[in-house]
């Protein structure tokens, strides 16, 4: 079957290796002027593209303990996706020398008057959110490479072992990361908001990480069909992962409102805190910006037969939950931290940075073997989709 | 395309066309085997001694119960919740199945959707004789009416079940019966009896067969199953704020909308897995549910059960997290250890652990275990419900007023009773409607030989 190499263009690693100087130059002006706003600003982009990366991993796996064949072809984008976390743990380790400016539990004088810091002062400490990051990462890096190990060896070798072992890779995977990311997202998000806690917000995390994921592996996708890569994908296909970006927008309005609603409904100060904290301007418009970005669009644009297999209706939603995904984060983190919504160039440089960074990642890894898993034992039906 | 070397065949042998209709119909035109009356003897039995406790219940009120002042919730609402639950299965089967394209579903939805009406029919009787003047059910539709200007509550979740649970049943029910109309007419035509043919052919609606009729059935199935999709999320996340909505310790926690979803949807899956083994065992169904279909649900159940895992540690670390004594209280002293630990633990192990087993594949081929577990499932998913109605219940704010629970005969009877009409509706599905979905499975045939790539590519 076909192979396929992806070369990418010189002007393309330069265009990124200058976003990455932009991002650099960004945060080390933030990191003089205001340290406080740059550790919330550092924080934001690291946990957005750590989502990224980790909920191209879980698509991953889900094609496979889903036996789904029509993915196949395009599996080498969430893998080149996959490859960003290593990065990702060297930043959330660097991220612990900035624990005072982010989060309230880790200030030694709130510790001792706080009874409820106190109280969670066993899990919340920073020597242990250390440990859970070096186990978290080193599971989750350790797993992506073992996937993209077996997938490569399979393109060399075939037969269907090493599509079993995938498989078995893929449900050790759902196992941790249903676990870990789980913690990981109440480590980094729900703790900056030390007193407030809510059941769902994990999951919420989780499916956000999945959708936005999804999205930029549509992304990717199509991009480089516009660059004569990947010939084979057609409408079937684009209706495919328009399917996931639609019914994971529903599951994130969904999620999103049961934990709103029913804290607004229990009407308890503790769980209340959160959002009467953001409910003001400009975070209560982010507060809805965040819900017409995240669900309501992608569910109103995506959902006729005709949109959903173009492009051109494909590419605007997706570009939209990018924004979507960055406001919702913002509103998470930034009310907990910095308090004023600052937003100027320091943000948006370090997150050209970051996208710099993240697109070179992903260009090499594209780079380093075939496009197409060309011995997958479903590529066949992947090249033949047709509904 | 369809790689039946990988994913195995959808249906075992060589079948023509028509010996796939005569092989699934054949069990209603033969003669009716003498499990089947025993079987049914015995439902009805447990539906006789069932109508005796709701007669008893409606006679002399909701004082036959166990309920008391505090832990007024009681089996009624557990089982309410659990069968609802287990209604789920149906819809989550034909709809998501059918959105995700899985072909191995033709096999097994008809019984899902089948089970799915029953089931939601036993649910209704629950809130129905809870109500405790059932007579009077008709104050809950919100109308104009002359006992002044008494509207329903609509910010009451009691209100929203009624609305949710009340569309749902409406389109599962349409849903399962236009599925019919083709495999109606097949009866109908193939039969020789002339009552059969009379008594299906009314309910075939005239049908032909032709591409036109295809045409619009297919877009009704896609219609209501879109509208069903729908339902099946808001439904259960409707019956988990009749919870959540409260202050209730162990009650009022974000997670409950998904959280029952999915737990719905686990009870249902096992109820098919149960039904299914039990087809493929009495009517020797094996070539049209095969090894792999039974696979396949064992795979959804594991990861459901995975979710349910995480759902329920989640609930517990988030207790110790929030730092609320309430909720410690009640996770910690009145679940984990306390009164009810044995229920308690009775959910954690059958649901999160014991699935756990379909990681193996020798698990997953042996039909008994497979059997066992999804009975155990059903046992698990009926402690959960007990957990969250009863021990939240039990011991709250005010230590005062705490008390214990047991059923009363009469409660334990109206369950069982609803257990037997459960059982007798699939034996009466199993006896008079084809089991398996004629037409769909004709429609996956042709993926039984695999097509050459090199006769249709490049």
């Amino acid at each position: 079957m076909t192979e396929e190499r992806f070369v990418a263009p010189k002007n393309l690693k330069y265009f990124t290796y200058a976003l990455i100087t932009i991002g650099v130059i960004s945060f080390a002006i933030g990191f003089f002027t205001d340290p406080q706003r740059t550790w919330a600003n550092y924080l934001l982009n690291n946990f957005y593209f750590v989502s990224l990366a980790i909920g191209a991993a879980f698509f991953i796996s889900i094609q496979y303990i889903a036996q789904a064949g029509w993915s196949a072809a395009f599996k080498r984008i969430p893998e080149a996706m996959a490859a960003y976390i290593p990065f990702a743990a060297v930043f959330f380790l660097i991220l612990l020398i900035g624990v005072h400016s982010l989060y309230e539990w880790s200030h030694q004088e709130t510790l001792a008057t706080d009874r409820l810091i106190q109280h969670k002062a066993p899990f919340l400490n920073t020597p242990f959110l250390a440990v859970r990051l070096v186990i978290f990462f080193s599971l989750w890096i350790l797993l992506t490479k073992l996937m993209r190990q077996t997938s490569l060896k399979e393109d060399i070798e075939g037969g269907l072992a090493h599509f079993h072992r995938s498989e078995k890779l893929s449900k050790i995977f759902i196992f941790i990361v249903a676990v870990s990311f789980s913690v990981f997202a109440i480590d980094m998000l729900m703790s900056l908001e030390v007193h407030w806690f809510s059941t769902l917000f994990a999951a919420k995390t989780f499916i956000s990480a999945f959708l936005h994921g999804s999205a930029i592996i549509t992304l990717i996708v199509i991009l480089l069909h516009r660059n004569g890569h990947l010939n084979m994908l057609n409408r079937s296909h684009l209706h495919d992962f328009t399917r996931y970006m639609f019914m994971l927008a529903i599951v994130w309005g969904y999620f999103t409102f049961a934990q709103f609603m029913l804290i607004w409904y229990g009407n308890i100060p503790e769980e209340t805190a959160f959002y009467v904290h953001r409910w003001h301007s400009p975070y209560q418009f982010l507060f809805y910006a965040s819900i017409v970005l995240n669900w309501l669009i992608p569910f109103l644009l995506l959902m006729p037969r005709k949109t959903s297999r173009s492009k051109l209706a494909m590419i605007p939603v997706i570009v939209l939950l990018m924004i979507g995904y960055y406001i919702e984060l913002y509103y998470e983190i930034w009310p907990a931290t910095v308090h004023d919504a600052k937003f100027g160039l320091l943000e948006i440089g370090t997150f050209l940075g970051y996208a710099g960074l993240f697109s070179l990642v992903v260009i090499n890894y594209l780079g380093k073997a075939n496009l197409v898993p060309v011995k997958h034992p479903y590529l066949e039906e992947s090249m033949q989709h047709h509904f | 395309m369809y790689k039946t070397s990988i994913r195995g065949k959808l249906i075992e042998g060589d079948k023509s066309l028509s010996q796939i209709s005569h092989e699934i119909l054949a069990p209603i035109d033969a003669k009716t085997p003498r499990w089947w009356y025993i079987a049914m003897t015995v439902s009805l039995a447990m539906f006789g001694w069932g109508l005796y406790c709701k007669y008893i219940t409606i006679t002399q009120g909701i004082g036959t119960w166990g309920v008391n002042n505090t832990i007024g919730w009681g089996w009624a609402i557990i089982n309410f919740v659990w069968w609802i639950g287990i209604g789920h299965a149906g819809t989550a089967f034909s709809i998501f199945l059918l959105i995700l394209r899985q072909k191995w579903r033709t096999a097994i939805n008809r019984a899902a959707e089948a089970m799915t009406v029953v089931a939601v029919f036993c649910a209704s009787l629950f809130p129905l004789l809870h109500m405790g003047r059932p007579w009077l059910f008709f104050f809950i539709f919100p109308y104009p009416n002359t006992r002044g200007p008494l509207w329903v509550n609509f910010n009451s979740p009691l209100f929203w079940d009624f609305v949710a649970i009340s569309a749902y049943m409406l389109i599962s029910a349409s849903f399962w019966y236009f599925g019919m109309v083709p495999d109606f007419a097949t009866i109908r035509d193939t039969t020789k009896s002339k009552v059969k043919k009379a008594v299906y052919g009314f309910f075939a609606f005239g049908w032909t067969g032709s591409s036109k009729e295809w045409l619009r059935f297919e877009g009704l199935s896609f219609v209501l199953g879109g509208i069903a999709a729908v339902l099946v999320v808001s439904v259960h996340s409707i019956v988990s704020t009749d919870f959540a909505v409260s202050v209730e310790p162990g009650w009022h926690t974000t997670i409950f909308p998904p959280y029952f979803v999915v737990g719905a949807i686990f009870s249902g899956f096992a109820m098919v897995l149960t039904l299914v083994t039990l087809m493929r065992k009495l009517y020797k169904m094996n070539d049209f549910i095969t090894d792999s279909h039974v696979d396949a649900v064992c795979r959804i159940l594991v990861f459901i059960s995975l979710i349910m895992g995480t759902a329920y540690l989640t609930e517990i670390f988030m207790a110790w997290y929030s730092g609320s004594q309430y909720e410690m209280y009640t996770f910690f002293q009145n679940r984990i250890t306390g009164e009810y630990a044995f229920q308690f633990w009775a959910m954690f192990v059958f649901n999160a652990l014991m699935p756990q087993l379909f990681w193996f594949k020798s698990v997953r081929k042996r039909l008994w275990i497979v059997f066992i577990i999804s009975i155990l499932i059903n046992v698990g998913m009926w402690y959960e419900r007990f957990n969250i109605v009863i021990t939240s219940l039990s011991k709250n704010y005010l230590p005062a007023n705490w008390a214990s629970y047991s059923p009363s005969i009469i409660e334990i009877g109206f369950f069982v009773g609803t257990l037997g009409m459960f059982a007798a509706g699939v034996l009466l599905f199993f006896r008079y409607i084809p089991m398996i979905a004629v037409s769909e499975i004709k429609s996956v045939a042709k993926f039984n030989n695999e097509i050459q790539p090199t006769q249709h590519h490049e």
